[in-house]
């Protein structure tokens, strides 16, 4: 079925005759928009991610998703672990454009700056069918969009912090009915000489942090053309670069060094021809990594075409294929890869109270088939009245990853003849809305998830090799409230979240939790806002984890709080001042994320932004 | 002044009391008896750790009741490691924990209480000793670009009880053992096959021996200094005149891809273990006798082998296992006829032993 509806995406265009007026939409996001029922998903608007903005994407998930994220340290590697899988297993999208690393297989959230997207949405769970490679535990999806306000616009961003913090922002953005721009510039600077307890030491003294220094710059630019009422393109470029010197482990005096520069590049074009809808994508990211001395580049190129029926009575459809050619050149080997993606998605909606997507996906690398993987959603609402409603969210969908370039062709020791780790993902979960004065929701999920094929480097005498030697299965709970109320002049919001997560190494005699995988995490935070003066407190707890399979040791949870104090008011003509004052690690906690990574005490930061 | 020392009288005592348990106090070994301390009988294990991580740690075990205790060093001192353990030695009356992430840590054998550390100005270090009242550390030096070692050293350390580096001596690339006698201090220079003397008053080089193959490790034999060196298809003993401080005799066995992990048995008997390596990985274990030359090829077989020791008194072998470094390691006793005796659970990455 899935070649039969491929075939039907490969039929030449139509003529313009038969075209219809083409509705705004994202034109990258349709897999999330609409054949995603059943899933749990977060959504970070622009205001969220103001509150963000001079901390990287990593800081976000980690204090307001139930995504456990693995820092190395202040500004150092940020990898997220979704549901007890590891950083590899999450897919990391850019307009639709998967850019983990092709060598690695993950992301260094940390050198994601929140001032590079405009939004940002995650999902959880395997998702396969919908998203290809990488969705195991889960996937990110950073979107930019130019603002859809006409004229001519500006901001200038200037954030200053403790140790050293200094973050500047520019961003331009001009827009009318058919075009659209938007640049963003920014500068950040962080030394990173914060004071961390040595607990390596006799009496654990207070040292200042050395060899942490963090910079990193970055262009940002967009364009969308309505070209005529029935296409539209949309273009987007995002060059970054970073350069850290690596934070040593408590008790080491390492000196490396490590720069990344990333170029990444897509444009999508856009036809709509009566209610079909034709989406073609073409996109081009390149990767730059020097660690110390050592050099490695990744490229990869990506062409898709999609073809959509958005709305066929109760039906929306969609079928795809997608190539993609990798190459690497890194000290240790270099390899070129294709890679051929073939999908479909078939949602169905009955009113506002079912919805129904089946997901299917076929993967080819570099002439092998990958297990066939197929998703499936449901949204029902069982109750609904004035103010209340309920509803049940149920997904089940497959999900797999393919050996990164690292694991078969690294010299030496690379394994050629690795399989494709697997995962299947099922999830229930039902959301309580009740509006009116004190309007709240709720929401739990149960998940359960089982991992196979998991790779991991071993050591076979002085080389390490990777083998698929581990079987996971993990379960859990995710729970979500939110609540927002008025009283007089004062309006209020709370959010709160907890999550258990219980993951479990088949292959160990005894029932242990996976390293790194903390069972208990949480977060609430509460919002006030009067008039133009806007305070918020937030908290974060992630729970005890083993460094090491068997627990063999343990690091303790840590709880950190934030405060954040926001004022609007100053204006000056058409020129709006807002100015944000945030105290990060409010109780001055020390701990560590990791083992011997030293994490920031207390700090501030002042923001400063003139908006025209 | 009556009044003044009723008052302060259970002061005074309570301080008395506190000094007597002071874990920074030292029994000076030239002219006290100390008590034997928990540590000072038994095995010690060392564990390496993970790279990443630093975990490393001691083990130790009691062979007369099987009682293992974990984490020594930590629940000693209340504090991590924090480090890469690549070697412990027990020299004059003092213990050093090698750290090849760039410290030595002095505890007292008997119950691991910090004496001292050497912290600064050390960049790969893999073992020590002692000559002429000072500590000598033989260090690989920083990597270049390339992941050589060119700068590797043997660094000197006015006291025994930690402090600073006042020197760097410059030796062949990634010096291992070290061996003191009189004032000669000898180091295994592995990639650098050579075994170089260095004279410990003046500090500096004395004397260069080439080697067969890679030197590693340091053992007497019948009075005398021998060298264990090993090649790509060979492992070879050689004795070294220590008074005249030249290469006396070379005995070499057909023992393929050992490391340079060895241990010495009984009389002239001892343990190698080898490692086929990436793609057809399987360890092993050899056993040679030095003085008959009779060898045993695969004593054992297997994967994941890491270190081994024996057990002189006890007459039992000691086979680490790190189990991929992925948590706690695993420990595998054997009789010297090959039949296993019992299996330990260790920290992880063991490595070595030290036998009290």
């Amino acid at each position: 079925m899935t070649f039969a509806l491929w075939c039907v995406v490969v039929l030449p265009f139509a003529s313009p005759q038969d075209t219809v007026a083409l509705a705004e939409v994202a034109v990258h996001a349709a897999a999330l928009d609409r054949f995603a029922a059943g899933q749990t998903l977060l959504t970070y608007e622009k205001s969220t991610l103001a509150r963000y903005a001079a901390r990287p994407l990593g800081d976000l998930l980690q204090e307001t998703s139930p995504i456990f994220v693995r820092q190395y340290g202040a500004g150092m590697l940020a990898s997220p672990s979704f549901r007890g899988t590891s950083p590899g297993h999450t897919a990391l999208f850019w307009n639709g454009v998967p850019i983990n690393s092709i060598s690695l297989g993950q992301s260094d959230l940390s050198i994601l700056p929140i001032q590079g997207t405009d939004r940002v949405e995650v999902q959880f769970g395997s998702a396969g069918a919908l998203f290809g490679n990488e969705a195991i535990g889960g996937s990110v999806h950073l979107s930019t969009a130019p603002t859809k306000k006409e004229g001519l616009q500006g901001a200038f961003s200037q954030t200053i912090g403790s140790f050293g913090l200094n973050q500047t922002a520019l961003t331009a953005a001009y827009g009318n009915p058919n075009l659209r721009f938007q640049s963003k510039v920014y500068n950040q600077d962080q030394p990173n000489t914060f004071r961390y307890r040595d607990i390596s030491r006799a009496g654990a003294p207070w040292e200042r942090q050395s060899h942490a220094a963090f910079k990193q710059r970055g262009v940002l630019q967009d364009v969308w053309w309505q070209a005529n009422p029935h296409a539209q393109v949309k273009t987007s470029f995002w060059w970054n670069q970073a350069q850290r010197e690596i934070q040593p482990l408590i008790g080491s005096s390492t000196q490396d060094t490590q720069a990344d520069k990333s170029i990444r590049a897509v444009i999508d074009y856009q036809y709509q021809k009566k209610s079909s809808l034709w989406k073609l994508k073409g996109a081009w990211v390149a990767d730059q990594l020097h660690f110390n001395e050592e050099e490695n580049q990744t490229s990869q190129g990506l062409l898709g075409l999609d073809w959509e029926l958005p709305s066929a009575g109760n039906w929306a459809i969609r079928a795809g294929t997608r190539g993609t050619w990798l190459n690497t050149k890194l000290s240790a080997y270099t390899a070129i890869e294709q890679r051929w993606e073939a999908y479909q998605s078939l949602g169905w909606q009955k009113g506002d109270h079912i919805s129904v997507s089946i997901n299917l996906r076929q993967l080819a690398y570099p002439n092998e088939l990958v297990p066939f993987l197929p998703g499936l959603g449901l949204d029902w609402r069982l109750f609904e009245n004035d103010r209340t409603s309920i509803q049940l969210k149920t997904a089940f969908g497959l999900g797999l990853k393919l050996p990164t370039l690292n694991d078969r062709y690294w010299e030496p020791g690379g394994n050629p003849n690795l399989r494709p780790e697997k995962s299947q993902n099922g999830e229930l979960g039902f959301q309580l809305k009740r509006k009116g004065t004190f309007s709240w929701s709720q929401r739990l999920t149960y998940y359960q998830m089982q991992v196979d094929d998991w790779i991991l480097w071993l050591p076979k005498g002085a080389l390490w090799t990777p083998e698929n030697i581990r079987e996971v299965h993990n379960q859990g709970l995710e729970y979500q409230g939110e609540s927002s109320w008025t009283t007089g002049h004062w309006n209020w919001q709370t959010n709160i979240s907890y999550t258990y997560s219980s993951t479990r190494d088949l292959g160990q005699e005894e029932s242990q939790q996976l390293p790194y995988s903390p069972k208990h995490q949480g977060n609430a935070g509460l919002q006030v806002k009067r008039d133009d003066f806007a305070l918020d407190l937030s908290g974060f707890y992630v729970g005890q984890r083993s460094i090491a399979s068997g627990d063999s040791r343990i690091l303790e949870g840590f709880a950190l709080g934030n405060l954040g104090i926001s004022y609007s008011g100053t204006k000056w003509k058409s020129l709006q001042m807002p100015l944000r004052f945030q105290v990060l690690n409010v109780f001055n906690q020390s701990y560590q994320v990791l083992y011997l990574r030293a994490m920031p005490g207390r700090s501030y930061q002042l923001n400063l932004t003139l908006t025209l | 002044m009556i009044q003044f020392s009723k008052a302060f009288l259970p002061i005074f005592l309570l301080a008395l009391a506190f000094s007597a348990c002071d874990p920074t106090s030292h029994w000076d070994p030239t002219t006290d008896e100390r008590p034997l301390g928990a540590y000072d009988t038994g095995i010690l294990i060392m564990n390496e750790g993970a790279f990443g991580a630093n975990d490393g740690e001691v083990t130790h075990l009691n062979p007369s009741t099987g009682t293992l205790t974990l984490s020594v060093f930590e629940k000693a001192n209340g504090r991590p490691f924090a480090g890469l353990l690549e070697d412990l030695v027990l020299e004059e009356d003092r213990l050093y924990l090698v750290a090849n992430t760039g410290k030595v840590e002095v505890v007292q054998p008997g119950d691991f209480k910090s004496i001292g550390a050497i912290e600064k100005d050390l960049d790969q270090p893999r073992s020590v000793a002692i000559a002429r009242g000072k500590l000598f550390i033989s260090d690989y030096g920083p990597y270049d670009a390339n992941y050589n070692t060119p700068s590797s050293y043997v660094a000197v350390v006015q006291g025994l009880d930690g402090g600073v580096v006042k020197k760097k001596i410059p030796v062949s690339s990634k010096p291992e053992d070290l061996y003191a006698f009189g004032s000669y201090v000898f180091v295994a220079a592995s990639e650098g096959k050579k075994v170089e003397v260095l004279d410990a008053n003046a500090e500096l080089p004395f004397k260069t021996l080439d080697m067969p193959g890679q030197p590693v490790q340091f053992f007497e034999l019948n009075g005398d200094l021998w060298v264990f060196c090993y090649d790509a298809l060979k492992v070879y003993f050689v004795s070294i005149s220590k008074s005249g401080l030249s290469q006396k005799e070379i005995r070499s066995f057909p023992i393929a891809q050992a490391t340079g992990r060895i241990a010495k048995g009984d009389a002239d008997t001892f343990y190698v273990l080898t490692s086929s390596g990436w793609p057809d990985y399987q360890d092993g274990i050899s056993v040679v006798s030095v003085g008959t030359g009779a060898l045993v090829s695969d004593w054992k077989k297997g994967s994941g082998f890491y270190g081994i020791g024996y057990d002189s008194d006890r007459q039992q072998v000691y086979l680490a296992n790190a189990k991929g470094f992925q948590g706690n390691g695993e420990v595998v006793v054997y009789q010297q006829s090959g039949a296993e005796i019992t299996k330990l659970t260790v920290g992880r990455g063991p490595s070595g032993f030290l036998f009290r």
